[in-house]
């Protein structure tokens, strides 16, 4: 078992009748442990819901999806939250932390909903590595962009879990921030073998990844292995991202 | 999860300032309820008079039933029960009974008047002069020391007074003669303390005395059980309606960060008890701060009551834990229905809707809400019908207020649906601010639907509260006016034989007003003098005729006579004021009952029946200044001055619905606050992209200004049902009375309101420099 997330023709349709939409079609596909996937595509080709059904925020209308080995599709909302919480971390674009907590019970918040105990050299370690030290005590209203980001990274590694998806996490950064942030999260791959899966529009994220993968119109159209930012561009503009 | 929801309570102080308003203000309405109710049902009025003899035999003042299920009901009568002198002797004969003192007790010139014989039952003793000993002779008591008593000569002054009476004694002989019931006493004193029973009287010991003693006390006792009851249960409907708005608002606004919690770990149980908990710690702080205000509430309330009349002064509140206790676990359980409530929607949208950038609030209605809010509707429907059948004010009062408030709770149900259509309404408005109001106003339902529902709740209850008491009074004062033939209403202490002696009378009726039960149902009572009754008064006669109206003849209301089911010629049964059984047959029927009374009954049948024998007289013909001449000390009213109904009943319902119709206006307050507040981001957006200061204001009093409008139409239209409905109950005609100068101020004043708490937190928002706002993230 080398694939933290499996995909088998999974289809997702909003809606019904005459108005029904897919947005994503019969994608089947896996993804190794321990490395780093950035998923790509244009405006509406599908990125979100693939992250969505593969992270267990939502269910696939068909097909299925494995976590780690487990099946998702026919789990109930508490039995997907309580998965979520112990395989896997999430770090949105914007709106990410709780505001009345402090930097570090933000952090161990997944831990506090599950019950779980903290693992106290883990999180040294992680703070570390996301370079929190010394703004443990703050609350995000004080931290920038780009520290707030950290956070949720830290949050999300604090569980050790299966895969680490990102939603455009580095979207709401300027240029410098969001390059601190990828090579964070190119760090916790390489050096904690962290699975990572990234929905991103940009070439310039996707270039840290082991693996870029294409989606257009539901489906996944191609993949790219250690992409360098040139070259995603360019495949992006075949696909009609920038017209 | 508590110490989460601690955090977050400290950190969004401002989200649930709110609720926690709306909390304590319930908390304190509750245990103000709770004190006059419990009042009524545990109040007990020390002796004073009696305070000195152990036992006391006098007059059941109950009318008993025995319901065929052997469950037997008793209700109180309103004028002291006699009893025969007799029982004394019988009395005495009883083993270990050393002495018994009889007593009478009536009014004189505002004076409780006894004879000397039961001074002793407190006892009085003299400080001065000497106990009377000729008829013309009477003692004072030592607060009224220097009165002089009309006709008597005060010969002795005792060295106590009662603190809520000012007690004379005549000799006995007098005051026998004077109290005019020959062979009876009102009370009989025994000494010691011992069990005694006897037919036809009761014996009462320890604070029964007192009850006995104060007959007023003990019918404000029982209207306090009804009006506790009745005030305490609208509002705890208001409150639970107005906390449910007020958390759904504020979850509405914290939409985001709940989401986020879901996606991140928290399973829907968690979210709901994190929001159960917040909901729990903050009604902790409103109940008991509030049930601490609450008692203040219960003695200010005490005291209108006491000025109004409506309780006696001596009838003290029963202070005890309980109310606070109620009103502490009352205000806990709605804030966790209330949050549990609004969180349902929030906890099972999927998180992925609820992050994703489309998650404004949908405007679809949930089906669960749709259906609750058509049943309610239903529930609306039917008790309007059933008010409109009930024609006693003991019943009608507290339906009115229900059915309002169901009305007002369906509204808030299909609130949205409602929004909607309102919003749809409204062609244009002029400027930009104008655009901006009407295109936020149909985006967002959701908000506008909240804000309305306190508003509509506001106008719904204040229109209603009012419309009730003038629609009842002019009613009852047309009545008057029609019906009212005399020329000249005389006060208490005239008689109708000496007053038709006066040069151009043509004809005096005296009239005494009481109370009768038959079976257990009370009737108001006009007693009067049938001779030339035609020519004082005209009841509206529509069957039968009051010619030949006798001491076993009775007239009856429209109502009476329905509620009865009794028409001409049948006989009825009926216990007057004093509980003494009579048997009447109906004369006629009548409609002018609103404005003259139930029952009409003879004067002569009633006097010997009632504390205060002295009633008004209507005269006809004649003139002012040759009735004053011939009746010295009588005030004599023309027939315009005269007319006016009693309105102390009105007032007493104002002061306590005047806490309820304070406590919507404080529901609006909130929601129009924290439904501005919470906008300052988008405040400052517009801002950025251009919009003015002015502009924005405009934009926003533009929106509070249509949800005014919808609110008082919705509001007034549930008003105008409700009191429709008990019109056509009460007075049988579909008649509400809207005085259109109180109209407008009750509509202007949510309108008032409304636009304080937009303008005011908006200034506040819009003080930050927009950037920074945007910057807060919330």
């Amino acid at each position: 078992m080398t694939e933290a997330v499996r995909l088998n023709a999974a289809s997702k349709v909003y809606g019904k009748g005459q108005s029904a939409v897919a947005a994503l079609r019969e994608v089947s596909l896996g993804i190794e442990r321990g490395t780093f996937a950035a998923v790509m595509g244009p405006s509406g080709s599908g990125k979100s819901t693939f992250l969505h059904c593969a992270a267990g925020l939502d269910l696939p209308s068909s097909g299925s999806v494995r976590l780690g080995g487990t099946e998702l599709t026919g789990m109930n909302e508490t039995a997907l939250t309580e998965l979520r919480r112990q395989r896997v971390g999430f770090v949105f674009q914007a709106f990410n932390l709780v505001s009345s907590l402090t930097v570090i019970e933000n952090i161990t918040l997944p831990l506090c909903l599950a019950g779980a105990k903290v693992d106290r050299a883990w999180l040294a370690e992680i703070v570390r590595r996301v370079g929190l030290e010394g703004r443990t005590g703050h609350r995000p209203a004080q931290l920038s962009g780009g520290q707030q980001q950290r956070v949720a990274l830290a949050r999300a590694l604090v569980t050790r879990p299966e895969v680490v998806f990102g939603d455009e996490p580095t979207g709401a950064l300027d240029t410098m921030t969001a390059r601190e942030v990828l090579v964070l999260l190119r760090e916790v791959v390489s050096t904690l073998g962290q699975t990572v899966v990234m929905v991103t529009h940009d070439p310039v994220a996707a270039s840290y990844a082991d693996t870029a993968l294409f989606l257009a119109d539901g489906r996944i159209v191609d993949s790219m292995s250690t992409p360098a930012a040139e070259k995603v561009a360019e495949r992006m503009t075949r696909l009609g991202a920038w017209k | 999860m508590i110490s989460i929801a601690l955090r977050t309570l400290r950190h969004r102080r401002a989200g649930f300032a709110g609720a926690f308003v709306a909390l304590l203000f319930a908390a304190a309405l509750v245990t103000a309820c709770g004190m006059l109710l419990e009042t009524g049902l545990r109040g007990s009025v020390a002796p004073e008079r009696y305070a000195g003899t152990p036992v006391i035999v006098a007059g059941d003042q109950f009318v008993r039933q025995t319901k065929a299920g052997g469950k037997s009901k008793a209700k109180p009568v309103s004028e002291r029960r006699w009893i025969p002198a007799s029982i004394a002797e019988e009395v005495s004969r009883i083993p270990g009974v050393t002495k018994v003192v009889t007593e009478v007790t009536f009014p004189f010139a505002g004076f409780t008047a006894h004879g000397w014989e039961s001074a002793q039952l407190t006892p009085f003793t003299l400080a001065g002069g000497r106990a009377p000993n000729a008829a013309g002779e009477v003692v004072v008591d030592a607060r009224n020391a220097t009165a002089k008593i009309p006709g008597y000569r005060v010969v002795g002054v005792t060295a106590q007074a009662l603190p809520s009476q000012d007690t004379i004694f005549f000799t006995t002989r007098e005051a026998r003669r004077l109290a005019g019931h020959a062979g009876l006493v009102t009370a009989i004193g025994v000494f010691p303390q011992v069990d005694v029973t006897v037919k036809g009287a009761l014996a009462y010991t320890g604070d029964e005395r007192g009850a006995l003693e104060f007959l007023d006390a003990e019918s404000a006792r029982v209207k306090l059980i009804s009006l506790g009851g009745a005030l305490g249960g609208t509002s705890l409907l208001v409150a639970i309606l107005v906390v449910v708005g007020t958390f759904a608002l504020s979850l509405q606004q914290r939409q985001r960060e709940l989401a986020m919690l879901r996606a991140v770990a928290a399973t829907p149980r968690q979210v709901r008890k994190l929001i159960g908990g917040e909901a729990l710690l903050v009604s902790v702080a409103a109940g008991l701060l509030g049930s601490v205000a609450g008692m203040l509430v219960g003695f200010w309330l005490q005291a209108r009551f006491v000025a109004l009349g409506a309780m006696p002064a001596n009838l003290p509140l029963v202070v005890s834990p309980f109310p606070a206790l109620a009103s502490v676990a009352v205000t806990l359980v709605a804030a966790w229905t209330a949050a549990r409530v609004s969180a349902r929607r929030i906890t099972r949208i999927r998180p992925v809707e609820a992050l994703g950038e489309a998650a404004l609030p949908g405007s679809r209605l949930p089906w669960a809400r749709t259906v609750a809010g058509v049943v309610v509707l239903a529930g609306g429907v039917v008790l309007t019908i059933v008010l409109s059948s009930l024609s006693t004010e003991a019943a009608a009062s507290p339906v009115t207020m229900l059915t309002a408030l169901v009305w007002t709770i369906a509204v808030a149900l299909l609130g949205p649906a409602i929004a909607r259509v309102a919003a749809a309404v409204p062609p244009r408005a002029a400027g930009a601010g104008g655009y901006l109001a009407l295109k936020n106003l149909r985006a967002g339902t959701r908000r506008l639907a909240s804000v309305i529902t306190p508003l509509a709740l506001m106008t719904a209850m204040t229109c209603t509260i009012l419309f009730v008491q003038t629609t009842m009074g002019h009613a009852g004062q047309n009545e008057v006016n029609a019906g009212l033939k005399a020329d000249y209403v005389l006060g208490p202490g005239a008689s109708a034989a000496g007053v038709r002696e006066v040069p151009g009378v043509r004809a005096a009726t005296e009239v005494l007003r009481t109370t009768a039960r038959i079976g257990l149902e009370k009737f108001s009572v006009q007693a009067v003098t049938p001779d030339g009754l035609d020519r004082t008064m005209d009841l509206d006669v529509t069957a039968g005729s009051l010619a030949g109206f006798g001491t076993t003849s009775a007239a009856l209301s429209r109502t009476a006579a329905e509620r009865l089911d009794a028409g001409v010629g049948d006989q009825i049964e009926l216990a007057l004021g004093d509980g003494t059984p009579a048997v009447v047959k109906v004369a006629a029927i009548y409609t002018r009952g609103l404005g003259f009374g139930d029952l009409t009954l003879s004067h002569q049948l009633v006097a010997a029946h009632v504390d205060d024998p002295r009633g008004t007289v209507l005269v006809s013909g004649g003139d002012r200044a040759a009735l004053e001449r011939a009746l010295p000390g009588v005030t004599v009213r023309a027939q315009a001055e005269a007319g006016e109904i009693g309105t102390s009943n009105a007032a007493v319902n104002y002061v306590a619905m005047g806490l309820i119709i304070a406590f919507c206006a404080i529901a609006v307050v909130n929601t129009l606050a924290m439904s501005t507040s919470a906008r300052s981001r988008e405040l400052a957006l517009l801002r950025l992209v251009g919009a003015t200061r002015r502009q924005i204001l405009r934009m926003l009093r533009t929106e509070t200004l249509v949800a005014t409008v919808v609110a008082v139409v919705i509001g007034t239209g549930i008003s105008l049902v409700t009191v429709t409905a008990f019109s056509v109950g009460m007075t049988g005609s579909a008649a509400p009375y809207l005085p259109p100068l109180t109209y407008l101020a009750v509509i202007a004043a949510p309108a008032a309101l409304a636009l304080i708490a937009t303008v005011i937190p908006a200034r506040f928002a819009l003080r930050v420099h927009p950037t920074e706002a945007l910057g807060a993230r919330e």
